[in-house]
């Protein structure tokens, strides 16, 4: 192989990061990159100037990316940001704005939100202190107090922030004593707990290193016209979809068909694929699995193998030279080579970072030029191993440090062989590291020392790259970087034979999906909301190809977002790269607008996700009534003659028979509430399917809602009377949690209210109780990292590991092949057996999904 | 009074550099953490509108010039000139670089700039702020001499001959290869470019200028000091090219066989899938020593390795022949040793189905050589050698036949296991 005759001049420098943060400004030019070298001046002066392709530009066609496939049908809600995280509260003294997590909402909020669970463990200790009923104690023994007058005190309605609330003596001196107990013991157990699930969390949204390399992947097909592409789809990232798409050479890509999908156990993180000698592999990353299909001429998976990653997968990469080899990496800090003949081979490990301490257990690995040697990079470097080699030996071949002149708080964030493509392109020996600021093209001939370097100024996490083919004969290769923002670059890298890799070009930012937004109809606020942050939804795949039979290149680039939303766009190559060029503006096509009013029409038919967390509604009056009910049912007429007689104020308890079952008056509407349902259809545009809706039901058998309706007007209007009346049916929606939990649950009648409700909520394991509900609070609340649902798969696959140790299967320690469910595949005939065979099995998976899909009941409170 | 404000000054830009940065706790800095920041009130000091409304329009400038808006973005330019008035003295100070980096970009693509301008705008930059006079300088000549117009150039650099010397330690693209074209018919500047050379670091152009010179003005005690220590001094990176380098110089002085083969033995630690390796392998071959016969076989398997090298039919052929040669001379071990560590991956790498069809149809001899190969190593049952015996070439028949002939009388594999 040839090495560049004349390198670049660089000043080599050894040390540390640099101390200053200052962004690095001198790799931002990119014109006296794009100048060659002056060696060869000589030859290029006869004509003056050298030839630079200073129009060098990719086109694109519309503004923004268009929709490839219609929405999917599992709702999608943008999950955690900012504001959910951080302290709003001000720093006056500080110059600058400050992240800060806000532990103390959190906890309030939970406080307020799962008392019962804060609270009911002390209070169950606490239980034979106290008696909620009945007489003051006559014991001698002044263990017992009796509590009856503080809950009556209270009221039904706890005064939360109004400073004009009445406090009785009895409260506040309970409180003054209770107080430091109870929010001791809570804030101690879970404070920390909780902050470090915010910490996490906060982590996350800075930088969600789980997609890195992208969950997207093309396969190519039998012409070059028509391919595969390949992502997770629905709700929880768990369905592996292959839509074929046909490219046209002069119209936009055009999925055929439905796609085909195999049902995983868990979200897909990552996709790749690569046709090694005539063989299309596909290798997908999972959190706790990866597995190796590998895809037949007629585009038809077939599973290889399954592997089982105990501490969780972080990378994995498809050698380019052997078919069905990979390199997976793990958490620990172990990188191995697998194939399915000799399964895995453990090339590298160590839990510590290559050149300094960083505490992200983050690892990558990858190929280069030698099929026997990988890079193994983690967020300070990558180093290369040599897999026949003596352990522990390597080569650094980037250090984040001053030989590549890295700024303070840089660390590496992807690193990738670029070596695949043909031989008439860039070197076969160079790597792409990427940063959070800049991006360096190694060659593994000379480490240490890159050979270019570029301030890429992404302003997201720059997590998937890819190197395409040139477009033409001697045009340079385009290589795409994208950001988890889904903001797209696109650089123009040239230096084959004996020439260094350089800058043909300045490079270009390509529009991301947000600048979509100009091309779909205006909408009502919520809606448009809605399809903001739709078009906003974070990045999570990439793919590219230019189809090579094409007179003019054309650049077909797909985006996957975490909301499962595959959107395209279409590049020309500038055709002549004159004087003039300048960057014509594109506009929307009327084709462009029709397909995005299309996917507009079904996303709005999507239900949106049910609301991650809603006020509480705080009353114990259901509680206190009940007890006091049965003591004073019998004697309601009297208690109403003795109040007459009195002259006091008739109370609600006073009246025996007209218990107070009803909650104060939610925020939330209730479904039976048709006005505001309909008022919030008609907000959302979707009038239309209400009614249509509303029709069917009363079109349907019986008159049921109907007379539900009217029934709900009534309690409405008579809401002290109606609590009694058994309002829950089967068919209420999970809207009204209060009106159906604690009324629908038969009971035994005998028992004494505080502690048939102590038993009903506490009899059974109260820790694991304590903790599903933690899960269940923390899944709720707007913390969610990527999905819905994608907090509680995690859980429940960490669970069934743990529940299996004694699989042999965990990475360091060895392999075990179990072949992929595949369930439903385009072509093939689904037996019904087999669906429901996984419907049945995935009961860890799916059970979380339903109780991450459900809004979440209030438990009946103790009466603390 | 003086050092009162002084003390004032430091001490805001520290307070300063120390708010700017921004951290998670793992150390990491993250660029995008001020726009999560902003989307959360809280309280705190608010940037001055003036630092709002620039950061903006950097903003502008840089989005326009990745859109490849030149006209837009010299428009944006425009504006920007008045961060020179900005009060804060840090910014002050930073901003002429970016205005020149900016602005010089913006030129150097605008459709409608020319030399003229270009030349306009260096000449105005130079004049702000002491400290850019000399990069400005530089990077102008650069752009000059790009642009054919070496005489303007030297004139525009001459001035600054005598305190380059200053700025030998800065990295800097443009002040190198701007320097190297002014310097390297001038003797007297030798001195200087040997105290840039001998910092570590990447000098190729400057390692070749100063060498030719050397050369032309018979130095070749000088030229060979200069290369020796560019390839063996530790300080410096590893870099193949200095290898190259005294390895062709000392062709050039036909130094003995022996020091060349030192000189590329180095180069083959460093990187064996370069070109010269079968050159390295020839003069191996050619040597009276044992153990550098015995490296002559090592060296072309380690070429082959390589995914770049595949198709190199100049190595498969001396493989073949060296092979047969190797077997000849009974040094079957040799093989062996070699044969151990490539046998598990050489087979799918270099000699599956797929690659026979592919090679037979691309390149015939190439084919043949490596069927040869295939079938010395694997043995005549091997996929490669078995398909590339059973065409039926018109051309190639003896050459197929020959072939056969020699695996059946080399292969390394015992027919009877």
């Amino acid at each position: 192989m040839d090495f560049p005759s004349s390198l670049r001049p660089t000043l080599f420098r050894t040390g540390p990061l640099g101390l200053s943060n200052v962004p690095d400004m001198s790799f931002m030019c990119s014109w006296r990159d794009t100048l060659t070298l002056p060696e060869s001046l000589p030859k290029n002066s006869e004509n003056g100037a050298p030839h630079l392709s200073t129009g060098l530009l990719w086109e694109p066609e519309t503004p923004g990316p268009l929709p490839l496939l219609p929405p999917g049908p599992d709702p999608w809600d943008p999950g955690v940001t900012a504001q959910d995280l951080l302290f709003r509260g001000g720093f006056p003294f500080r110059r600058k704005p400050q992240a800060v997590l806000d532990v103390t909402e959190q906890l309030s909020r939970f406080l307020w939100d799962h008392g019962d669970i804060a609270f009911a463990p002390l209070g169950k200790l606490m239980l034979e202190n106290f008696k909620l009923e009945g007489a003051r104690s006559r014991s001698k023994k002044k263990t017992v107090v009796s509590v009856k007058r503080l809950l009556q005190d209270l009221g039904g309605h706890q005064p939360w922030g109004c400073p004009w609330a009445f406090l009785s003596f009895r409260q506040r001196r309970f409180s003054i004593l209770g107080g430091p107990v109870l929010g001791k013991s809570v804030a101690s157990l879970l404070g920390e707990l909780l902050y470090e699930e915010l910490a996490t969390r906060w982590e996350q949204l800075l930088l969600d290193d789980a997609f890195t390399g992208g969950a997207l992947a093309w396969v190519p097909g039998r012409t070059a016209q028509v391919g595969q592409l390949v992502y997770p789809a629905g709700g929880a990232l768990d369905k592996l979809c292959f839509q074929e798409v046909s490219l046209t050479p002069g119209g936009d890509p055009q999925a055929l068909g439905d796609p085909g999908h195999i049902q995983l156990q868990g979200p897909v993180r990552q996709v790749v694929t690569r046709t090694v000698q005539g063989e299309s592999l596909l290798a997908v990353r999972s959190d706790y699995h990866c597995a190796l299909w590998k895809v037949s001429k007629q585009g038809r998976p077939a599973p290889l193998q399954v592997l089982q990653v105990g501490k969780g997968a972080t990378g994995i990469s498809l050698s380019p030279h052997l078919p069905g080899e990979l390199a997976v990496c793990s958490r620990s800090g172990a990188v191995c080579l697998w194939t399915p003949q000799d399964g895995l081979q453990q090339v590298y490990k160590d839990p510590e970072t290559l050149v300094f301490c960083d505490p992200s257990p983050w690892r990558w690995a990858d190929f280069t030029a030698h099929p026997r040697v990988l890079t193994v990079g983690d967020r300070t470097g990558v180093k290369m191993i040599d897999a026949q080699g003596p352990p522990g030996c390597g080569l650094l071949l980037f250090r984040g440090g001053a030989e590549a002149s890295c700024q303070k708080g840089e660390r590496v964030l992807l690193t990738q062989y670029l070596g695949e493509c043909s031989p008439e392109s860039l070197h076969p020996t160079l790597h792409l590291i990427c940063t959070q600021f800049s991006l360096y093209l190694v060659d593994e001939r000379l480490p240490l020392v890159p050979m270019l370097k570029w301030n890429h100024d992404l302003p997201s996490a720059p997590l998937w790259a890819q190197l395409l083919p040139p477009p033409r004969p001697g045009c340079p290769q385009p290589l795409l970087l994208g950001g988890q923002g889904g903001h797209l670059q696109l650089l123009h890298l040239t230096g084959e034979g004996a020439s260094a890799p350089r800058l043909a070009g300045p490079p270009q930012s390509l529009p991301s999906s947000s600048d979509s937004l100009s091309a779909f109809p205006l909408l009502e606020p919520k809606s448009q909301w809605r399809l903001q942050e739709r078009l906003k939804a974070p990045t999570i795949g990439l793919a590219a190809t230019i189809p090579s039979s094409a007179s003019e290149p054309v650049l077909s680039l797909f985006q996957l977002s975490v909301a499962g939303d595959v959107f395209y766009q279409r590049l020309h190559l500038q055709a002549d790269p004159g004087p003039n060029s300048c960057a014509s503006t594109a506009s929307w096509t009327p084709q462009a607008t029709a397909c995005c009013s299309r996917w507009l029409k079904a996303l709005l038919k999507v239900p949106p996700a049910p609301p991650v967390w809603a006020a509480p509604t705080f009353s114990h009056r259901r509680l206190l009534g009940r007890m006091e009910q049965r003591e004073v049912e019998p004697k309601g007429p009297e208690a109403l003659r003795a109040a007459m007689a009195e002259g006091r104020l008739l109370r609600q308890r006073d009246l025996g028979s007209l218990p107070s079952a009803e909650p104060p008056p939610t925020p939330e509407p209730g479904p039976e509430d048709e006005l505001s349902t309909r008022l919030e259809a008609a907000w959302e545009g979707q009038l239309a399917t209400w009614w249509e809706r509303q029709q069917g039901r009363s079109s349907g058998p019986g008159r049921q809602p109907k007379r539900r309706k009217r029934r709900t007007q009534l309690s409405s209007t008579f809401s002290s009377l109606s609590g009694r009346l058994d309002l829950s049916d089967a068919t209420s929606p999970p809207h009204s949690p209060d009106r159906a939990s604690p009324e629908a649950r038969p009971r035994p009648p005998v028992t004494p209210p505080s502690q048939e409700s102590t038993q009903e909520l506490w009899a059974r394991d109260v820790p694991s109780e304590r903790q599903q509900t933690l899960r269940d609070y923390m899944a709720r609340l707007p913390l969610q990292g990527d999905t819905p649902q994608g907090v509680s798969l995690p859980l429940s696959q960490t669970s069934s590991i743990r529940a299996t140790p004694s699989r042999p299967q965990t990475l360091p320690d060895g392999t075990a092949e179990l072949p992929p469910r595949r369930k439903t595949l385009r072509g093939a005939t689904v037996s019904s057996s087999q669906t429901s065979s996984i419907r049945a099995t995935p009961s860890r998976q799916q059970a979380p999904v339903l109780s991450g899909s459900q809004p979440h009941r209030k438990k009946p409170r103790m009466g603390f | 009074m003086s050092d009162f404000s002084e003390e004032l000054i430091r001490s805001k830009t520290e307070d300063d550099k120390e708010e700017s940065c921004v951290f998670s706790g793992t150390g990491m800095s993250f660029p995008w953490l001020q726009k999560h920041i902003g989307t959360v009130e809280t309280g705190g000091k608010k940037e001055k509108d003036f630092a709002q409304t620039t950061s903006a329009c950097l903003g502008f400038i840089q989005e326009a010039l990745l859109k490849h808006q030149w006209q837009q973005a010299a428009d944006y330019m425009h504006s920007y000139f008045q961060i020179l008035e900005d009060s804060d003295s840090h910014k002050r100070q930073a901003a002429p670089e970016i205005i020149w980096k900016l602005g010089s970009e913006i030129l150097f693509y605008h459709p409608k700039s020319s030399v003229e301008t270009f030349n306009t705008f260096a000449d105005r930059m130079k004049n702000i702020g002491v400290m850019n006079y000399l990069k400005i300088s530089l990077q102008h000549a650069l752009y000059l001499l790009h642009h054919g117009m070496l005489e303007d150039a030297n004139r525009n650099l001459s001035f600054h001959l005598r305190t380059f010397s200053l700025w030998a330690d800065e990295d800097d693209y443009a002040y190198n290869t701007a320097s190297q074209n002014m310097f390297d018919h001038s003797w007297k500047t030798s001195v200087n470019l040997r105290a840039l050379i001998q910092t570590p670091g990447v000098w190729d152009p400057f390692v070749k200028s100063y060498v030719e010179m050397l050369e032309f003005y018979g130095d070749q005690d000088g030229a060979r000091e200069v290369l020796t220590n560019y390839a063996y001094d530790e300080k410096f990176p590893s870099n193949p090219n200095a290898h190259i380098y005294l390895y062709n110089f000392l062709k050039r002085e036909k130094a003995p066989r022996e020091k060349l083969i030192s000189v590329l033995k180095i180069l083959y630690q460093i990187v064996p899938s370069h070109k010269l390796m079968l050159e390295f392998h020839r003069l191996l071959r050619k040597s009276e020593k044992e153990d550098h016969h015995k490296l002559g076989l090592e060296v072309l398997f380690g070429v082959l390795d390589f995914a770049g090298c595949t198709k190199n039919i100049t190595a498969w052929k001396y493989l073949a022949k060296y092979l047969r040669q190797t077997l000849m001379g009974n040094h079957l071990a040799w093989v062996q040793e070699e044969w151990k560590t490539r046998k598990n991956w050489w087979p799918s790498f270099h000699f599956s189905s797929f690659w026979a069809k592919s090679d037979w149809k691309e390149d015939k001899a190439l084919a043949c050589e490596k069927a040869l190969v295939a079938g010395i190593l694997l043995g005549k049952g091997c996929r490669y050698f078995r398909f590339i015996s059973k065409q039926d070439d018109q051309v190639l028949r003896k050459k197929i036949k020959q072939i056969k002939k020699s695996v059946k009388k080399h292969s390394v594999v015992n027919p009877g296991l």
